[in-house]
């Protein structure tokens, strides 16, 4: 296995991903490639990105996040983003960022719903 | 120091509590941290703390991505007579400059391969008052504001 970025859950056929570093260019796309490896390797139908302890998202990592979520798609994966800060929510509002190909939730429950309905 | 011609903004490193180079990609995690905390420390709301860290992390990026190397400004301001408390940013490089600022800080339209385009126009957004000044092949100076919000 290669070394990863964030360490991952695999829960069913969903991947839960928590992220608890800090996120700047180089971990988010080192981030991009470990998942959709696992994506490949773990046969993964379903993640989800717990991003309760994030401070930051700005336009760069969003849209990282929201390519790594067309790229899983492509690969029949769905993207669930959970637990955004509200500070977060408001700025990427602000800003008239959108995530785009992303779910969102509040908690991990609501996470597993989505990607058991979609499925 | 710097090209008074091109740069009308007279900046002075003393006056700034903060003063950061950017050449390298980690600079920009670093700058983030680094504002994070000096609003933090001046008492600034949650919101208002991760708005100013979101628009150093935009700035650093422009810089280290269009310009490769430029430098971040951070200071506390008092207002007279009000009082009332201010953070001011400015971000200064002598890179390639942009060639259409309007469109650049309307939102939407980027350059780069990998970008959103909202990095300019979010900052406007994101702050409560906002300067920008480019030329091609000189620079750009972008100059924002927070106010210090009273609850």
């Amino acid at each position: 296995m290669r070394t990863k970025v964030v360490p991952t859950i695999v829960l069913y056929d969903y991947l839960i991903v928590p992220i608890q570093i800090e996120l700047d260019d180089a971990t988010i796309e080192k981030l991009q490639m470990q998942l959709l490896n696992e994506i490949s390797e773990r046969k993964i139908r379903g993640i989800i990105i717990d991003v309760s302890m994030v401070d930051v998202i700005d336009s760069y990592i969003s849209f990282v996040l929201s390519e790594t979520a067309g790229m899983a798609k492509a690969m029949g994966c769905y993207t669930v983003i959970c637990k955004i800060q509200p500070q977060v929510a408001l700025t990427l509002a602000q800003m008239g960022i959108k995530l785009k190909d992303i779910y969102t939730t509040n908690t991990l429950e609501g996470a597993i719903d989505i990607l058991n309905q979609l499925d | 120091m710097y090209d008074k011609s091109f740069n009308d903004i007279d900046i002075n490193v003393h006056d700034y509590d903060i003063f950061l180079k950017i050449k390298d990609e980690n600079d920009i995690a670093v700058s983030r941290q680094m504002a994070k905390s000096f609003a933090q420390k001046n008492d600034f709301s949650l919101a208002d703390v991760t708005k100013i860290a979101t628009v150093i992390s935009e700035l650093s990026r422009n810089i280290y991505r269009y310009a490769k190397e430029g430098y971040i400004y951070i200071k506390k301001k008092e207002t007279e007579p009000d009082k009332d408390i201010l953070i001011e940013i400015i971000a200064y490089d002598r890179g390639p400059g942009i060639e259409n600022v309007e469109r650049a800080i309307a939102g939407g339209y980027t350059t780069s391969e990998r970008s959103l385009g909202l990095g300019l126009s979010g900052i406007r957004r994101l702050m409560d008052s906002f300067y920008i000044k480019s030329e091609v092949g000189k620079g750009t100076v972008v100059v924002a504001e927070k106010r210090r919000r009273k609850f």
